[in-house]
Parts: C-alpha cells; sequence; structure tokens
C-alpha cells in the first residue's frame, strides 16, 4: 500500500509532477494541457509538504534534505529579499521604493552571509547536528561558500575588465569573495560548533567531489539532449513545395490589400 | 567591444581555476591528502547519476510538452536511453543499492540549492550594484524639436 511516508510517493513522485508541469507549461497557450500546469504543481508542493509533516524527526535523506532546507529558507530569503529591495530602490526608472531602502537592502543580503557565519559558530539545531542532516547541511555550505567565492571573483575580474569606472562594483564584489573565503578558511582549519575540520574535510572530499561530478553530468545531459533535437531535426523532409496561388486566392489577397491601403489612406 | 578587451575570458577562467585549485590545496594542507582514486571515482559516480536524473526530468518534460509537428520519437526513445544508461551505471557503481542512489540524489539537490543560493546572491549585488550608478544627464535629451523647420547659416 502507498502511502505518503514513503519516499518514492512522498518526495520522488512530487519531483517528476514538477517536471511534467514544466512541460504543460511549455506547451501552447491554446492547449489544454496548459491549465494542467498550475494543477499539478500545486498537487506536487502539496504532496511535498504532506511528505514533510508526515515523516517529520526520521532520518531518511529525503526528509534530512527538507528539513535542512526548511532550516535555510530564512538566510536564503533574506538575501533574495535584499537584493531586490537594492535593486529597485537605485535609479532604476522601473524603482518605485523609497531609496532610502537601498542601504537596508544591501545590508540584508550580507545579512544572510553573516546568518551562515552565525549558524557555524552556535549550536546546531537536531536538523543539522548529526546523521545524514548534518552531511547534507555540510555539502550546502561547502558547496556555497566555494561558488560564492569564485563567482564574486568571476563577476568582479568581469566588472574590471569589460567596464569602465566600475572599482566600485568590484569592491563590493571583492568584500563577498573574502568574506566567503575567510568563512572557507576557518571551517576546514578550526571547524565548526559540532563539526570538526576533519569533517568538513571529509565533506569536502567524498560530497563536493560528487557535486563537482554532478554539474558536469548534468551538462553534458543538457548538451546530448540538444544534440538529440538537432539529429531529429536535420532528419526532417524538407518541407513540400507550395503550389502558386490560383486566380481566386489572388482575387483575395488584391482585396484584402486594397480594403487595408483604402483604410490607411482613409485615417491620413 | 575593442580589440584588447576580446579576450576578457582567458585571463578570468585562468582566474577562476587558479583561485579553484588553490581552495582544493588549501584543504589538502590542512587535511593531510587524500586519495586521487576517491575523487575520481566520486566524481564519476556523480557523473553518472546526474547524467541518468537529468535525462530522466528531461524526458518527463518532452513527454508533457509533445505536440503534433515535434519530432518526438528521436527526442522519447534517445533520452529514454541516455536515462537508463545513465541510472544503470549508477546503480552498477553504488553495488545494486537503490537506498545508496535515493541518498545521492538527495546530495545532488542539496549541492544545487547552495550553488543555486550563490550564484543567485552574486548576481543580485551585481545587478543592484550595476543599475544604481548614477548618470550625468544626456544633453541631447533637454533640446526642444523645431517641429522640422531647420535654418541652416551658409558661410561663404
Amino acid at each position: 500500500m502507498w502511502s505518503l511516508s514513503d519516499p518514492w510517493v512522498g518526495f520522488w513522485l512530487p519531483l517528476a509532477l514538477l517536471c511534467l508541469a514544466s512541460g504543460f507549461w511549455l506547451t501552447d497557450r491554446k492547449d489544454p494541457r496548459r491549465r494542467l500546469s498550475g494543477v499539478t504543481l500545486f498537487v506536487a508542493m502539496a504532496i511535498i509538504v504532506f511528505f514533510g509533516a508526515n515523516t517529520r524527526g526520521e532520518d531518511t535523506s529525503e526528509t534530512a534534505l527538507l528539513a535542512v532546507l526548511l532550516y535555510l529558507v530564512g538566510l536564503v530569503a533574506l538575501m533574495a529579499i535584499g537584493s531586490l529591495i537594492a535593486t529597485f530602490s537605485g535609479p532604476s526608472p522601473v524603482g518605485p521604493l523609497p531609496r532610502g531602502l537601498r542601504p537596508l537592502g544591501f545590508s540584508m543580503a550580507f545579512g544572510g552571509l553573516i546568518w551562515i557565519g552565525l549558524m557555524l559558530i552556535s549550536k546546531p539545531s537536531d536538523a543539522i547536528a548529526n546523521g545524514i542532516g548534518e552531511t547534507i547541511w555540510g555539502a550546502w555550505v561547502n558547496v556555497f561558500l566555494s561558488v560564492l567565492v569564485l563567482i564574486a571573483a568571476f563577476a568582479g575580474s568581469f566588472c574590471v575588465m569589460m567596464g569602465e569606472e566600475r572599482q566600485k562594483e568590484a569592491s563590493v564584489l571583492a568584500i563577498l569573495a573574502i568574506a566567503g573565503g575567510w568563512m572557507f578558511y576557518e571551517i576546514m582549519q578550526k571547524g565548526s560548533e559540532g563539526l570538526e575540520a576533519s569533517g568538513w574535510h571529509q565533506i569536502h572530499w567524498e560530497q563536493v567531489m560528487y557535486l563537482i561530478g554532478g554539474l558536469l553530468g548534468s551538462i553534458s545531459a543538457v548538451m546530448a539532449f540538444i544534440g538529440l533535437v538537432y539529429m531529429a531535426e536535420k532528419r526532417a523532409p524538407d518541407p513540400d513545395v507550395v503550389s502558386p496561388l490560383t486566380e481566386e486566392e489572388k482575387d483575395v489577397v488584391d482585396a484584402v490589400l486594397r480594403l487595408n491601403l483604402e483604410l490607411e489612406a482613409n485615417q491620413e | 567591444m575593442t580589440g584588447k578587451r576580446d579576450s576578457w575570458w582567458g585571463p578570468v577562467a585562468l582566474l577562476m581555476l587558479l583561485i579553484a585549485f588553490s581552495m582544493d590545496l588549501l584543504v589538502w594542507q590542512l587535511s593531510g591528502g587524500t586519495e586521487f582514486s576517491l575523487i575520481i571515482e566520486r566524481m564519476l559516480l556523480g557523473f553518472s547519476l546526474a547524467f541518468g536524473i537529468t535525462s530522466l526530468a528531461l524526458l518527463l518534460v518532452t513527454i508533457a510538452a509533445i505536440h503534433q509537428h515535434a519530432r518526438w520519437k528521436e527526442q522519447v526513445i534517445g533520452l529514454l536511453l541516455l536515462a537508463g544508461l545513465g541510472l544503470s551505471v549508477a546503480h552498477w557503481q553504488m553495488g545494486g543499492s537503490i537506498e545508496d542512489m535515493r541518498n545521492q540524489g538527495v546530495m545532488l539537490f542539496s549541492g544545487m540549492a547552495g550553488m543555486m543560493a550563490a550564484v543567485g546572491l552574486v548576481f543580485g549585488l551585481l545587478l543592484a550594484l550595476i543599475t544604481g550608478r548614477e548618470h550625468s544627464v544626456d544633453p541631447l535629451l533637454e533640446l526642444e524639436s523645431t517641429g522640422g523647420d531647420v535654418t541652416v547659416d551658409l558661410e561663404d
């Protein structure tokens, strides 16, 4: 008997439904399946929420992932909302927010990073204290900091090389890269509250290397998909030669053209 | 774009590669090293499982979005084979344990979430910084139209 506490039903099925919802959403506007995308998305989210609620406290990897993501949702929302406030309170023509909110937006975005730092030096909650939850949380932090350093360095150097007088932007991104690099160094050297440095090293060598392979695998799958589409389109037969217009069709075209030209002339 | 800036990606890619290697070297130094074969094994495992899962996700999206003009047979059969290949290899690498595959699949989602959060933060801040620049007003915008009446002074 299937139940919502079964990870195949409660976690993996909603992920499959999310893929189907994306496919429905990509169909033509007049296609009836397009209306199904919202319903499918809602059903998928409802099943995941029920699964998370039903399996709370269990030590399966899916439950642990949901617990960790729930634990992180606050700081991720803080960074996202901060970035949006900073963007829309600037001199942008579509900026409806007061200018005074701009420093608050930047503070919120950097606050997310500080929040992660505080999580690393304070006693971890049950969701990330041990077992698979700790590994998932460790992998998330490790990947977050590594990608933060790399992408911030990339964006900062891009600003300096491509733009005129972009020192201010590059400096802010450099601060972000240095802060991320410093946090990475600290956890690798001294560990964090509840997880020793050796634990972080193990996560780095086992999980981060696994995730680098995973990133390459995902990119390869997308490239293979593009290759399949290319092959399919290349094998498609040429469209049939269209026969020239009949006299009757020419008369229709002529009438439409005359009608439109007359309308334009009358408007002028 | 000037000729000087055309080769921007070379130094930037080199910088990123250097930083990535430096971070790994730092961990290597602090941890006392690790088995190189373990790194390769983990990367291959991640590659095959992510390849299979991504192909399966693309297969589901394709099936849901099929329409009468689509060349769907090649895509569906091809993706089915790719997904089967990736997941079979991952299954073999994990000694036939479905539970291990589930655990490692979850780990992929965790890493993806961390990567997306970092990319979102950096590009969110970059967008805020770039759009926040003050520009001096273009003097051409303050000119008034003459409605087409133009006087040209010709000097001999």
